[in-house]
């Protein structure tokens, strides 16, 4: 995932669905409806051309939107077809084979676009800014634009507008154990019940997962258990996981034991108390 | 078709799209004055008819119109330079995944019917 600051908010702006989903706008009264709106505005959204263009906009003042969801910021991966340096702004045309579309960069006189930040006709480059539009031609207003560090940026971003794409339209990836019934998407208006899904936690876990799923049943459970119990350093009681997971204290503790060996979780306060390994 | 669609292919995707303008990620395995043989991320060979389009550099985006299952005409080349390789097995994974009807939205389709006409080569 990219370092980037705003990354976080992309995948479902955590704690900011209080009432009124995107469907109703701002026009919700509840405070909580002005902050959600200026938090999709410092969101980066990851997006191909195909999106840009058929992203609407209610009147030339209103918010951009995409499938019913705000959009604020975006970034894109293209080729450069073309571009035309003007006096106090270089106008590119980008393909990412999905559509073209114009970006739009203001030249910042007191730094030169220069060496390995050179940008040439026929490279990929990547583009973060907001989508606008002039006359009824739409174009990204560039607040960056760089080459690509690598090929691979190219595929990175498919995936990742895919990605963000999905969990825009279904929900964050479960998290183990969790029920798909409480899970909801973003898009859709909801109360606060869900927002440990929305939180950085979910990404973690749903890398976690990978982690364990090679276990046998047994020590999935556990884990599985120990991990949605959001236990801080103290961890979880044996027996809470016993009565949790069922067996006997016998297999309990043994793959406990083979939990503890392969480095996955490790005891805390004492040797009944367990925690899952970072 | 409106709009300009290149999607990213790879060999076996060909039959289904000539006529159309794809985007080919692959590795160039010999030059010739007029042409080129180049391997796509599923394997699969493919000629590259490239009069005056320069093809520089190993691994290269080919932006071309389809002539057969075989053969591209090239209208412009893109260099992929990477310090190392560039991993083939995971372009062709989000090429197949670009082409899944779930993400419809994200992705222009060419011609509905020719999309099904590729699939049953699939098969």
């Amino acid at each position: 995932m990219s370092s980037n600051d705003y990354y976080g908010n992309t995948g479902g702006g955590g704690g900011g669905f209080l009432a009124g989903g995107s469907p109703y706008g701002s026009t919700s009264g509840s405070p909580g409806g002005a902050g959600r709106k200026s938090e999709i505005a410092h969101s980066l959204r990851p997006l191909t051309a195909f999106q840009l263009l058929n992203a609407t906009q209610a009147h030339s003042d209103a918010e951009w939107m995409l499938d019913d969801t705000e959009l604020g910021q975006v970034t894109i991966v293209g080729h450069v077809v073309s571009i035309q340096s003007q006096a106090t702004n270089n106008l590119y045309w980008l393909d990412d084979g999905t559509g073209r579309i114009e970006a739009r960069h203001w030249i910042d006189s007191s730094v030169e676009e220069t060496g390995s930040n050179a940008i040439t006709e026929g490279s990929y480059v990547r583009v973060s800014g907001s989508l606008k539009m002039f006359g009824n031609k739409r174009y990204v207003n560039a607040n960056h634009i760089r080459p690509v560090k690598s090929p691979h940026e190219i595929y990175f971003h498919l995936l990742e507008a895919m990605t963000v794409t999905l969990i825009w339209q279904r929900g964050p990836p479960l998290r183990p154990g969790q029920n798909p019934s409480t899970t909801v998407p973003p898009a859709v208006s909801s109360n606060v019940t869900g927002s440990s899904a929305y939180t950085a936690q979910s990404h973690t876990a749903a890398a976690n997962n990978s982690q364990f799923s090679h276990l046998p049943k047994l020590q999935y459970a556990i884990v599985t258990f120990i991990q949605s119990q959001h236990a801080n350093e103290e961890g979880v009681h044996v027996g809470a996981i016993a009565r949790a997971v069922g067996g006997t204290a016998v297999t309990i503790s043994n793959a406990l034991d083979t939990l503890m060996d392969d480095g996955l979780v490790f005891t805390t306060i004492d040797d009944s108390h367990f925690q899952i390994a970072a | 078709m409106s709009g300009h669609i290149s999607m990213r292919v790879n060999a076996g995707r060909l039959a289904g799209l000539t006529g159309d303008t794809v985007r080919l990620p692959c590795k160039v395995l010999r030059l010739s004055d007029d042409s080129a043989i180049v391997e796509a991320s599923d394997g699969g060979q493919v000629e590259i008819q490239r009069k005056n389009v320069d093809v520089t550099g190993t691994y290269v985006e080919v932006v071309g119109t389809v002539v057969d299952a075989s053969l591209i005409k090239a209208l412009a080349t893109i260099p992929l330079d990477s310090d190392g390789e560039l991993d083939m097995t995971l372009v062709n994974d989000v090429i197949e995944l670009t082409f899944e009807s779930r993400f419809d939205k994200i992705f222009p389709r060419y011609h509905v019917e020719k999309e099904f006409i590729a699939l049953d080569n699939s098969w």
